[in-house]
């Protein structure tokens, strides 16, 4: 085991191999205020990359609702259940991770799902925290009763747990994107990656009998565009990007700003000690502290506040940075907030957006004493 | 361990008799259930090497019991070993060298569609040298070693075929599949992609993965090489053959042969009259056994060939 450095953490832990940062991280931030749970991220995934035979019940891209959402099924509480107390002292966390709570002769604790928790992918859905049956509420925010959709693809980890339980060493996360692969004419479908990842994000092809996971559409990224599931989102809850390393944070590289410097994009999970790099905006209208910071560390709270002063327009930079979500398909590296416009430049220098803060609208008078008749508008 | 004063003296009159009456006489002397009192496994000489679990050749063979134990090497482990001991037989014909390997098990795991269906499996290792304990977990950098690994999911596919995603997920229910739409959604197997040539809907065969799932196979044993952990590779030769059988109550009788001669690169060339080392390990699927989560033998055995 060495000693590696999780910021999300903000401590040591313990992994099985040296720390080996990627030059850049494939990352993302999705903002679960905006999302509405249409599954067209699935389905963009779905049909792209796993539509084959032996793929049926294989979603690298799913959409759960949580609290009761989960696929496979209640992955989350599992695993949670597995890994004991979960403490932090402010934001240090001092439980344990999932390596460094492995029992003897493993590398990580882990929750084997059988197959029928692959069979209910929409359990959960839409189901509220409390039942509406029993109380009369009234809406007020945050509210008493309450759900949000929680749409979840790999994590490309810093310290992926499916890389270090391959005991043939078929995983690699590649190093100039971080991106997590598995090599499909390596891997001999023993399934302890499968295993091993607490979100359950690598799959087993019941044709092939070799396990597959999230490729984070590499080839497009590798040519400057976005991955399916981010340009498809219609929400427009996706921003993807690279993240630097923790000690190269650029204020001007949107995916920083929201990860580092604002701070509103938070871990799922990060108690397991994976160093997750899709983050999310939480939802701002959830009454229980407790359930979020289970979810997203004790960093979710000053995130709620940050996004809501950036939506009561007290931070025009961070509404900019948001506003780019899903507003090109291109990968956008450096932004910049310049008056009442966002620009947005590709690597390659390209600029891919210029759009105002906040969109200009006309108020048009009902009469128009010209033809002399009235207009409604309907939208 | 060292030998006891009954175990010496017993080896010492064997080789008196080897020495006295010749090697023919030996061979003679074995029969049904006779343990083989020398050195590690014996490969007794005969006529051929049958692939039938039950053919009455296996019987001549003297037997060695190996223990199992745990692997507690590399990660993850199999602390508690599913399997304590698999009895040994082995023959050669000159041309090809054969094992039948037999163990106690209480359910038949031949199965690998489900994503808990872990398959049961048996392997030899053959590697240079006489009882070469440190070839034990899979060769070495310098020295590779040969594995034949007979897996109880290949057994069922060349005898019976695989059981069909239709009888894995009676409830399933598929529209069509892109690309070979064509073709109702019951129909389709890996022979429809790659009729189409559309293999990238199933990327392990697509990239050639040589263990990926196949409608139909020649063997139920994959000849590989490694070089110790985690670098077991599939040879390019696929040359060995395997039978295994399920006994209700009695296990596994599983019989792997392969040509004497070496024809892959780090192969073993085994040649009659000499010792070579040997080890042998089981994977019970019913407690999830797969890959290092494995019952390997406590120690290498030397692999006596008759000349």
């Amino acid at each position: 085991m060495a000693e590696v450095t999780n910021w999300q953490l903000n401590r040591a832990m313990y992994y099985p191999y040296e720390e080996s940062r990627p030059t850049r991280q494939a990352a993302a931030v999705f903002d679960t205020n905006k999302c509405i749970g249409c599954q067209t991220c699935t389905i963009a995934c779905k049909t792209c990359w796993t539509s084959g035979q032996g793929q049926e019940y294989m979603l690298w891209n799913n959409v759960e609702t949580k609290p009761w959402g989960s696929y496979p099924l209640a992955w989350d509480v599992r695993e949670l259940q597995l890994l004991g107390p979960q403490t932090w002292d402010g934001d240090t966390y001092t439980g344990n991770t999932i390596f460094e709570a492995a029992p003897a002769g493993e590398r990580n604790i882990a929750w084997k799902p059988t197959e029928l928790d692959y069979a209910y992918p929409n359990r959960g859905e839409d189901e509220t925290n409390v039942s509406i049956t029993t109380k009369r509420y009234n809406l007020k925010l945050p509210h008493d009763m309450w759900f949000f959709y929680l749409p979840r693809v790999c994590n490309h980890c810093t310290y992926p747990a499916c890389l270090q339980g391959c005991p043939r060493q078929s995983i690699y996360k590649r190093p100039e994107d971080g991106i997590v692969l598995l090599d499909e004419e390596r891997c001999r479908g023993y399934r302890v990656c499968f295993e091993a990842c607490p979100y359950k994000k690598v799959f087993y092809n019941h044709t092939t009998k070799i396990s597959e996971k999230c490729v984070f559409c590499f080839p497009a990224v590798e040519q400057g565009i976005q991955p399916r599931c981010m340009r498809n989102c219609i929400g427009k809850i996706r921003s993807f990007g690279f993240l630097s390393k923790p000690e190269e944070v650029r204020e001007d590289n949107p995916i920083d700003f929201l990860v580092h410097v604002r701070k509103v994009g938070k871990p799922l999970y990060p108690q397991f000690g994976l160093e997750p790099n899709v983050y999310y905006i939480p939802p701002i209208h959830v009454a229980s502290d407790d359930f979020l910071t289970m979810l997203f560390g004790p960093g979710c709270l000053d995130s709620i506040a940050a996004y809501k002063k950036a939506m009561n327009g007290e931070d025009p930079e961070l509404l900019a940075a948001l506003l780019l979500a899903v507003s090109t398909d291109r990968i956008i590296t450096r932004f910049k907030l310049v008056g009442n416009r966002v620009h947005a430049w590709a690597e390659n220098g390209d600029q891919v957006v210029d759009m105002p803060l906040k969109v200009p609208t006309v108020e048009r008078v009902p009469f128009d004493p010209d033809l002399n008749v009235y207009r409604y508008n309907f939208t | 361990m060292a030998p006891t004063t009954q175990q010496t003296s017993r080896r010492d009159l064997l080789k008196v008799a080897a020495v006295g009456t010749g090697a023919a006489v030996l061979a003679a002397s074995c029969s049904d259930d006779e343990e083989y009192t020398g050195r590690g496994v014996r490969v007794l000489r005969a006529s051929e090497v049958p692939l039938d679990p039950f053919h009455d050749i296996w019987r001549d063979a003297p037997f060695t019991d190996v223990t199992l134990g745990p692997q507690d090497v590399a990660l993850p482990q199999r602390v508690k070993p599913s399997v304590t001991k698999v009895r040994v037989r082995s023959v050669h014909d000159g041309k090809k060298i054969g094992f039948r390997l037999e163990w106690n098990d209480t359910e038949v795991g031949d199965k690998t569609i489900r994503v808990d269906d872990f398959r049961d499996a048996c392997a030899v290792l053959l590697a240079p040298g006489d009882a070469d304990e440190s070839l034990r977990l899979m060769g070495s950098a310098e020295t590779p070693a040969t594995l034949l690994h007979w897996k109880a999911d290949w057994e069922r596919i060349v005898s019976k075929g695989d059981e069909g995603l239709d009888q894995a997920f009676p409830n399933r229910s598929v529209d069509t599949y892109p690309i070979i739409h064509e073709i109702p959604a019951d129909e389709v197997g890996i022979d429809s992609y790659v009729a189409a040539n559309a293999t990238e809907w199933l990327p392990a065969i697509h990239v050639k993965n040589p263990v990926a799932g196949k409608a139909e196979r020649a063997s139920s044993v994959e000849k590989a090489i490694a070089y110790s952990f985690s670098t077991t590779t599939s040879a390019p030769t696929q040359d060995a053959e395997g039978r295994g059988k399920w006994i209700e109550g009695d296990g596994w009788r599983v019989v792997i042969v392969k040509p004497l001669g070496a024809r892959d690169e780090g192969e073993i060339a085994l040649k009659p009259g000499t010792v070579a080392t040997c080890a042998f390990a089981v994977w019970s699927g019913g407690n999830r056994d797969v890959g290092s989560r494995k019952c390997p033998a406590t120690k290498v055995e030397a692999l006596e060939l008759d000349a």
